[in-house]
């Protein structure tokens, strides 16, 4: 097909049919998103109906009609609150998560600086040691876990639960640290060494503040996990003391339950307000997370 | 380093800068193990140890409470074949590895690709994205009431046809895997979709282009140049979710805990049952043994497959 490309007119036709192309393509694309997209959201919709609904309401009702009143929410958090004691279950995730997850990011961190930037020999070792804690599935923790912390006398314990959300917290974050602090220029911490800082100083004033961004997205990941967690807590801690948010949520539904699905459906909300909150502040962060667990 | 002073050093001066470097560098060493020590203890002493403690303790006969004096040799091993429970939950198992890496591949790459050049992408992109910040015991939760008798889908059911429709989607043999698997989905598909728009964003676009003019088809276009660009990605998030397949735990448990034969769902589930409900702490380090054995296999297989995929291409 001979045609002449210098044309204009050719090339202004070819660009319309470019253009038309990919606009009516964008309009065809619409409609299968917007069906797949309500599709997603009926969960959500439900959710958002549920928690204003009485318990007589629900079940007279359809499920997915609107409520009559706003007021019953109110009383819905109450109950949920009261029954579960999630203010304490909350307190204790919360400190688990918060300070679990700093003191796992900041071992792992004091860790990949040890392999990166100190002549540390036999680094790749040490490394693989660590690394091998992500290799097996959790349910090869649980029995040994539970064994070794009734010999312990820490079962039931504040402090024991910490110390397992801090040890499971540690390999993943040091695989990405061991990357981001190799990708430092070396000149910086020997141009510190010379002015004679001690490895900590390096540490804490070069190479915290240089990989900062990781540091955060690590964090908030680790965070998630541990106010998500179910697994570990439901045997490790689940007396009522120490139990976790999760843990306290699970034992308000299923047949068991005398609650109505809106006390319950309000007590997911209830759990799931500080992992949300962070997601929706500090989205940049967790998306750059995401990708850090790819590479 | 190039000194122009070094070609005037004797041996002697160079051997002792020798020596002091070696010093040096384990000086640097002793106090790199100040920094490694408390991570290296921490998942030494509760992920490594337990691990071998596991491996010991499926080989015992031990009951709870009086403890890991008997060696069994193979005998929980032997028991896992012969009970049918076993083989049911690693059937189902089976089934959720397949679920949880196909489902979410497919119905995550035909969002990613109706929402690669529409408007509000950030937004839906968030909005997918969500599901997955919250907790598998909370989304459980949800979702137990979306298939409970009284729930979202009969509902919508019965207002499509006009019946009444209470079907128990989850106290039914035929239906609970896999509405639990939909579950699964509709938590992760959002992350694989994130990371399928990473993968597609990073295609260069002139080999589409050039083809596209060439006249090949959309069709043709993904089947040669897309896919097997975007393959890596695919492979990773495979990787990714064969794990959870295998492992999912809390939405079962929290779903199907109505469940008759729950302990039955999956491997996962099978070993905290027999583990915690039935107080078999042997037996279920022998199922978390083959569990963790056949999670390794597996990952390390598609691993491997990966990095050649990578080696491939570049």
């Amino acid at each position: 097909m001979a045609v002449d490309i210098t044309d204009p007119q050719f090339i202004k036709s070819l660009i319309d049919k470019e253009k038309l192309s990919q606009r009516s393509g964008v309009r065809w694309l619409l409609v299968p998103i917007i069906v797949v997209t309500l599709a997603y959201l009926t969960p959500f919709y439900y959710l958002f109906v549920t928690i204003f609904k009485t318990t007589p309401e629900y079940a007279q009702k359809g499920v997915l009609e609107l409520p009559s009143s706003l007021a019953p929410f109110l009383d819905n958090v109450a109950q949920a609150w009261n029954i579960a004691h999630l203010g304490a279950a909350g307190f204790d995730s919360f400190t688990y998560a918060l300070i679990g997850g700093a003191i796992a990011v900041a071992f792992a961190a004091a860790a990949a600086y040890g392999m990166t930037r100190l002549n540390l020999i036999g680094a790749n070792g040490w490394f693989m040691l660590i690394f091998t804690g992500t290799l097996f599935p959790f349910q090869m923790y649980l029995v040994p876990l539970l064994f070794g912390y009734q010999r312990l006398g820490i079962i039931n314990t504040w402090f024991g639960m910490l110390l397992v959300y801090v040890a499971i917290c540690i390999p993943f974050p040091l695989l990405v640290l061991r990357n981001s602090f190799s990708g430092i220029s070396k000149e910086i911490d020997e141009a510190a060494r010379i002015e004679g800082a001690s490895e900590w100083r390096v540490f804490t004033s070069m190479i915290v503040p240089n990989a900062i961004g990781p540091l955060i997205a690590l964090f908030l990941l680790q965070f998630t996990f541990i106010w998500n967690d179910l697994l570990f807590s439901s045997i490790l801690a689940n007396g009522i003391e120490v139990r976790s948010i999760m843990v306290a949520l699970q034992s308000l539904q299923g047949t068991y339950s005398t609650l109505g699905p809106n006390v319950v459906i309000t007590a997911t909300l209830i759990s799931s307000v500080p992992t949300v909150v962070l997601f929706v502040i500090l989205r940049k962060y967790f998306m750059a997370g995401l990708q850090l667990g790819t590479k | 380093m190039v000194n122009p002073a070094s070609a005037m050093l004797s041996p002697e001066i160079l051997k002792d800068a020798r020596a002091r470097e070696r010093r040096v560098a384990w000086r640097q060493t002793r106090i790199a193990w100040l920094f490694i020590a408390p991570a290296v203890f921490m998942v030494s002493a509760f992920l490594l140890a337990p691990v071998v403690v596991n491996v010991i303790l499926s080989f015992t006969k031990w009951q709870k409470f009086t403890g890991l004096d008997k060696f069994a040799g193979f005998s929980n091993y032997q028991r896992l074949f012969a009970v049918p429970y076993f083989s049911e939950a690693l059937t189902n198992t089976a089934f959720w590895v397949v679920g949880a890496v196909v489902l979410p591949l497919a119905v995550g790459l035909a969002l990613a690709l109706l929402l690669r050049n529409i408007p509000f992408q950030e937004t839906l992109k968030s909005l997918y994205f969500l599901p997955k910040v919250l907790a598998p015991t909370a989304v459980g939760a949800i979702w137990y009431y979306v298939y409970a008798p009284h729930g979202v889908i009969n509902s919508i059911v019965s207002t499509v046809t006009g019946q009444k429709f209470d079907f128990g989607w989850i106290y039914d043999d035929n239906t609970v895997t896999p509405s639990v698997i939909v579950t699964f989905v509709w938590q992760t598909v959002g992350i694989t979709m994130v990371l399928l728009l990473l993968g597609l964003a990073a295609i260069p676009r002139d080999p589409i282009e050039a083809a596209r003019v060439d006249g090949a088809s959309s069709g043709q276009i993904f089947r040669h140049i897309i896919w097997p660009l975007l393959l890596p990605t695919v492979l990773v998030v495979t990787i990714l979710n064969v794990a959870a397949g295998f492992t999912t735990f809390d939405l079962l448990w929290v779903m199907a805990g109505d469940y008759p034969g729950k302990r039955t769902l999956s491997l996962a589930v099978y070993m905290y049952y027999e583990s915690f409900s039935n107080g078999g702490w042997a037996y279920g380090s022998a199922v978390a043994v083959v569990l963790g054995a056949m999670v390794i296999a597996v990952s390390a297989g598609l691993a491997v497959l990966q990095s050649r995929v990578e080696k491939r291409i570049r």
